[in-house]
């Protein structure tokens, strides 16, 4: 072909595969490394999990495929009240960390100056340390004998006998600075990208500071609120460390179940269908919020 | 010249009656240690078409920003129209920008674009329409209204940023480098159109360039800026004819300067004792320099009659054709290098080697004091 002679810096090998299947089959030949690990390490276990959730029995008897929907509804009916908790703790936490995250996000990207790689290190430094040392130190700090609990009680904010180690405070707590990263970073890509002046247009054009915010700089990180809120209520809706550790049975979320259901009471088909159920709620959940922020450059 | 004078103290003296549109007195601004504006004193008359012109990092574009209220000036004064506009912001100065890189607002329609300023005014919905396709009309930009700033070309582009800060009728229109970034065809065409618009709305526009052709192309009147100070005020001619400064010289075209050793009546010595005529009402130094363009100069032959008053003999060294002209490089006894530019209208030609004579009339030429 005359187009091959044109190219002579292609080498042999391209020329050949490119000969033998043609110029349309070379990209997807590209995608096939990513494809197989796609193929082994997701689509794969998914088709085991969605199968031991159909399956019937005891760890001692072995299980069997049975197409046993009925372990669906019985995970959902036993454990109805952990899932809405998980999605409420997940909630909750996820808007506490955009709060805390997006104030954070914006005096790095517009007050930072020759300070910003520095502050953003500062940022991610707490998450070199492991995520169970993290959360056990949170344990320390609202332990019933530490400086927090004793200064809320003094002022009052606490009963004299009241708490933050094992409520639902302290898991939302946790959980919000666990992911706080996931929601800072994101924000402050998208706020970082923004040209200056258009905040300067936007005020030369009449815009008060705060309407510049809100008609300017708001929706142009949007995007990264977007990817942040994900990328924290994902993971948190699915977290058992900080429930087990900072809360008490009364706190458990739905990763706890599935994390005993697995591990202690070897009820994989139960657990299975937790998960399961879990994976779909976050997805019907999700693929409807991106949809309305029409975050075009996050999906395309 | 007399007519420079006269129009410099029209521009920087107190009129009788109406206040000028933009008026700066001894503004000065530093950005760490660095003095980016140096005690500008400047007024801007209405309705005119006004060029700050000068290299990058002359302090042109911090003078229009602190015009538009995006910098504060360390001291000095600035008014429109007679207001003192010091502590104001920028949206609460009359005045709208065209910024550099348009600063199109990229999650917006372009019709959202151009009718941002009217909708935060609260101005009612019809009205915006309304306005929005007049002034997109204006512009020449119609049918786009829906399309979003990425998908239109930088000429559409800056339409639109120049639609966007008009419509709001602003009293001063401050315009920071608009065509830097368009390829020099559309940059040429954009000149045209940018003269036009202004004529049309009858807006006073300061426009920040380093472009001298864009300056004298449009401006009624350019301020030279260099490290901070105004160095020449005037109409593009009165600049280009008489520059008074080797740095104004050299930034406005080219220009010949060559050395003067003494003063003798109205005529200049040079190093070498050629003398030549000095032009008219110049006053006179021996520390000058005359200064002559390279299309003031006509080559003659050795032996050519009808000479003009100033003539200086030399060798061509060389020669390029350049379509309508073509460039000469001649070498002087004394030593100066000189270029003339040639129209291309007789077949007439002088080859590299030829003795010939370099010859312009005393007020073609400009004096260039202590350089």
């Amino acid at each position: 072909m005359a187009a091959e002679v044109s190219v002579p810096s292609t080498p042999a090998w391209a020329r050949w595969i490119r000969a033998k299947l043609g110029r349309r089959t070379v990209p997807y030949l590209l995608l096939v490394p990513g494809g197989l690990w796609l193929l082994f390490f997701y689509v794969a276990p998914v088709a085991q999990l969605a199968a031991v959730s159909l399956q019937e029995g005891t760890f001692e008897t072995g299980y069997l495929l049975t197409w046993r929907w009925a372990n669906y509804t019985d995970a959902l009916r036993t454990f109805s009240s952990q899932f809405i908790r998980s999605f409420v703790y997940a909630g909750v936490a996820t808007a506490a960390a955009l709060v805390i995250a997006y104030p954070l996000a914006y005096a790095i990207a517009f007050r930072g100056g020759r300070f910003k790689n520095l502050l953003l290190v500062m940022v991610l430094m707490p998450f070199l340390t492991p995520f169970l040392l993290r959360t056990l130190a949170w344990k320390v700090i609202l332990a019933d004998s530490g400086v927090v609990v004793g200064a809320l009680q003094s002022i009052g904010v606490l009963a004299e006998n009241g708490r933050l180690l094992a409520t639902g405070w302290a898991v939302v707590a946790g959980i919000t600075y666990n992911f706080l990263a996931f929601m800072t970073l994101p924000i402050y890509v998208s706020l970082e990208k923004i040209d200056p002046s258009l905040i300067e247009a936007a005020q030369d054009l009449y815009a008060s500071p705060a309407v510049a915010f809100g008609k300017v700089t708001l929706p142009l990180s949007l995007p990264g609120i977007v990817a942040g809120t994900l990328l924290t209520f994902i993971p948190a809706a699915g977290d058992f460390v900080n429930a087990q550790l900072l809360g008490n049975p009364q706190q458990l979320m739905i990763g706890n179940v599935i994390d005993s259901r697995f591990l202690r009471v070897l009820d994989y088909p139960t657990a299975a269908a937790l998960s399961f159920t879990l994976m779909i709620v976050i997805l019907s959940l999700i693929i409807p919020y991106v949809r309305a922020a029409g975050t075009e450059e996050l999906v395309a | 010249m007399t007519s420079s004078t006269e129009r410099e103290q029209r521009l920087t003296g107190p009129e009788a009656g109406e206040s000028p549109a933009v008026d700066l007195t001894s503004v000065t601004k530093s950005f760490g240690k660095v003095i980016a504006v140096d005690d500008v004193t400047l007024s801007i008359e209405e309705n005119q078409f006004f060029a700050l012109l000068g290299p990058s990092g002359c302090g042109k574009t911090t003078t229009l920003r602190m015009i538009g209220g995006f910098e504060e000036p360390d001291s000095g004064d600035i008014r429109l129209y007679g207001e003192p506009v010091t502590g104001l912001k920028p949206y609460q100065r009359p005045v709208n920008t065209v910024f550099q890189s348009y600063a199109l607002f990229p999650h917006l329609t372009i019709f959202e674009n151009v009718a941002f300023g009217l909708r935060r005014r609260g101005i009612d919905k019809k009205q915006v329409r309304n306005q929005v396709n007049e002034m997109l009309d204006l512009v020449k930009l119609p049918g786009l209204t829906d399309r979003k700033p990425t998908q239109l070309s930088g000429g559409q582009r800056q339409r639109v940023a120049l639609a966007r800060a008009l419509i709001n009728h602003p009293r001063v229109l401050l315009l920071d480098e608009p065509l830097g970034a368009l390829d020099l065809k559309l940059r040429k065409e954009m000149q045209i159109e940018l003269k036009r618009i202004q004529h049309e709305v009858g807006i006073t526009f300061v426009h920040v360039t380093h472009d001298q052709e864009e300056a004298m192309t449009m401006a009624d009147t350019i301020a030279v800026m260099n490290e901070g100070q105004i160095v020449r005020l005037g109409s593009p001619a009165e600049i280009y004819e008489d520059p008074r400064s080797s740095f104004v010289a050299g930034f406005l075209g080219a220009s010949n300067l060559l050395p003067v050793a003494s003063v003798d009546g109205r005529n200049v010595v040079l190093e070498d004792g050629t003398r030549l005529h000095a032009p008219d009402g110049a006053e006179l130094s021996p520390s000058m320099s005359l200064g002559v363009r390279p299309e003031k100069i006509r080559l003659h032959a050795p032996d050519a009659s009808d000479l003009p008053a100033n003539v200086i003999r030399g060798h061509v060294v060389d020669t390029s054709y350049v379509g309508i002209s073509t460039q000469f490089l001649v070498t002087t006894p004394f030593g100066a290098s000189i270029t003339a530019v040639m129209q291309n209208v007789d077949p007439v030609s002088f080859r590299r080697g030829d003795e010939v004579l370099l010859g312009w009339n005393p007020d073609h030429s400009f004096v260039i004091d202590g350089s």
